[in-house]
């Protein structure tokens, strides 16, 4: 239902006009572009100054959670705005079992080709790709570090940010499939690495997929958390054998 | 029932869309249907502005698109220098790559320009951060330039938002 803002008259479906004043009844919606542009400019910004603060702050576990609960309050401070539509996002979806081990099943596959892919690509152009577990080596439980910061906090905050936050806004103002390939290619670019680049966008459109049929951020979350999961595990077995 | 129906409505003279007889104005496109004679031509008036606005709005995205090939070009022309000082493929592949995406966008821009132009700019703005993490001094190179480029795409993404809100209102404009 809406209200003319001009005679207040109040209809009962969506009207592009008044028909007792001729007023035009449109929602100006180009705050939502701005909204759009400072979200993303915050979050690249933000990726890039940490660059920086862990180039010179190497092996300090203080400053990259200082770091993580940053990024994390950007996103919840950005969804805070639209917390209602934020919170419906998390209501369980209702799924086929079959269709769901199916979708954890092409995770896995998907995530063993990625990782001897991206192990192949690199080799080819002579560079040494990170080991995810190794970097958390100076700890002392350092599976348990590396657990947190690649299969458990990311999934979840980086969905938020992109398959909810962005999502959202951006079906406000174009259609699902434009905003499917749009925040597959903003969650690609914020990775600022180029071979991720080829195998994060068709990634991201899977996700976007999920959240668009099952409406609800769990199944992305769980999708990419088993993948994250399955990239750790093969990086622990490499550097143990 | 039916009746009743028949007679309450109409179509709207101008738009063709059925519309409730009594009312002043349609629903759907503004048409003072039993307005009187001066809102009939401010009606028309409006229509007639929109319809400028309209061709200047193309004009924009038309430039935004531009400027997307010019980024193409640059890129690959960027791509060559690099590969010429550091004789590594690895440059040339990635500057092609993003050559590529600004390629794909741009001609994405012609059937949905204010997706294709809102990922162009946020692309363009993540290549300045990426430049800036490996040289900060890179930020202040060309900031006229880097500003010219985010007006130019900005103004086409903004008119292409305007004319897409314009077109669900007045599909026949």
């Amino acid at each position: 239902m809406n209200q003319c803002g001009n005679c207040k008259k109040r209809y009962e479906t969506n009207v592009n006009f008044c028909s007792t004043c001729g007023n035009q009844l449109l929602e100006k919606k180009s705050n939502v572009i701005d909204f759009i542009i400072a979200f993303y400019v915050s979050i690249i910004v933000f990726i890039g100054l940490s660059f920086f603060i862990y180039d010179g702050y190497k092996e300090n576990i203080w400053v990259e959670i200082l770091v993580e609960s940053l990024f994390i309050s950007l996103v919840i401070g950005f969804s805070l705005v639209r917390r209602k539509e934020m919170l419906q996002l998390y209501k369980f979806p209702k799924i086929n079992k079959g269709l769901l081990s199916l979708y954890i099943l092409v995770t896995i596959v998907n995530s063993f080709l990625v990782y001897y892919g991206v192990e192949f690509v690199n080799s080819f152009i002579n560079d040494v790709s990170l080991n995810s577990y190794e970097s958390y080596l100076y700890l002392d439980y350092p599976f348990l570090w590396a657990l947190i910061f690649i299969a458990i906090l990311p999934p979840i905050f980086e969905e938020l940010a992109f398959r909810g936050f962005l999502f959202n806004l951006l079906t406000e103002v174009t259609s699902v499939k434009s905003t499917i390939i749009a925040t597959s290619l903003l969650f690609a670019l914020v990775h600022f690495s180029f071979i991720s680049l080829i195998w994060i966008f068709p990634f991201g459109l899977f996700l976007g997929y999920l959240r668009f049929k099952y409406d609800s951020l769990w199944l992305p979350m769980l999708i990419h958390f088993i993948h994250n999961l399955c990239v750790l595990l093969v990086d622990y077995y490499v550097f143990n054998s | 029932m039916e009746n009743k129906i028949e007679k309450d409505v109409m179509n709207c003279s101008f738009c063709k869309e059925q519309i409730e007889k009594e009312v002043v104005f349609c629903s759907n496109c503004g048409h003072p249907e039993n307005g009187t004679d001066k809102e009939r031509a401010q009606f028309f008036a409006k229509r007639a502005m929109e319809k400028s606005k309209n061709i200047d709005a193309g004009e924009k995205i038309k430039s935004a698109r531009n400027t997307l090939f010019v980024l193409c070009g640059i890129m690959i022309v960027y791509g060559f220098i690099y590969y010429y000082s550091t004789k590594s493929i690895l440059d040339l592949g990635v500057n092609f790559f993003v050559a590529l995406i600004y390629l794909a966008l741009a001609f994405w821009s012609e059937k949905k320009p204010f997706i294709a132009l809102l990922s162009g700019l946020l692309l363009y703005l993540t290549l300045i951060i990426i430049s800036a993490i490996i040289d900060p001094t890179s930020i202040v190179k060309g900031i006229l330039w880097k500003f010219l480029i985010i007006s130019y795409i900005g103004k086409g993404l903004y008119s292409a938002f305007d004319l897409q809100k314009v077109k669900t209102v007045n599909p026949n404009l």
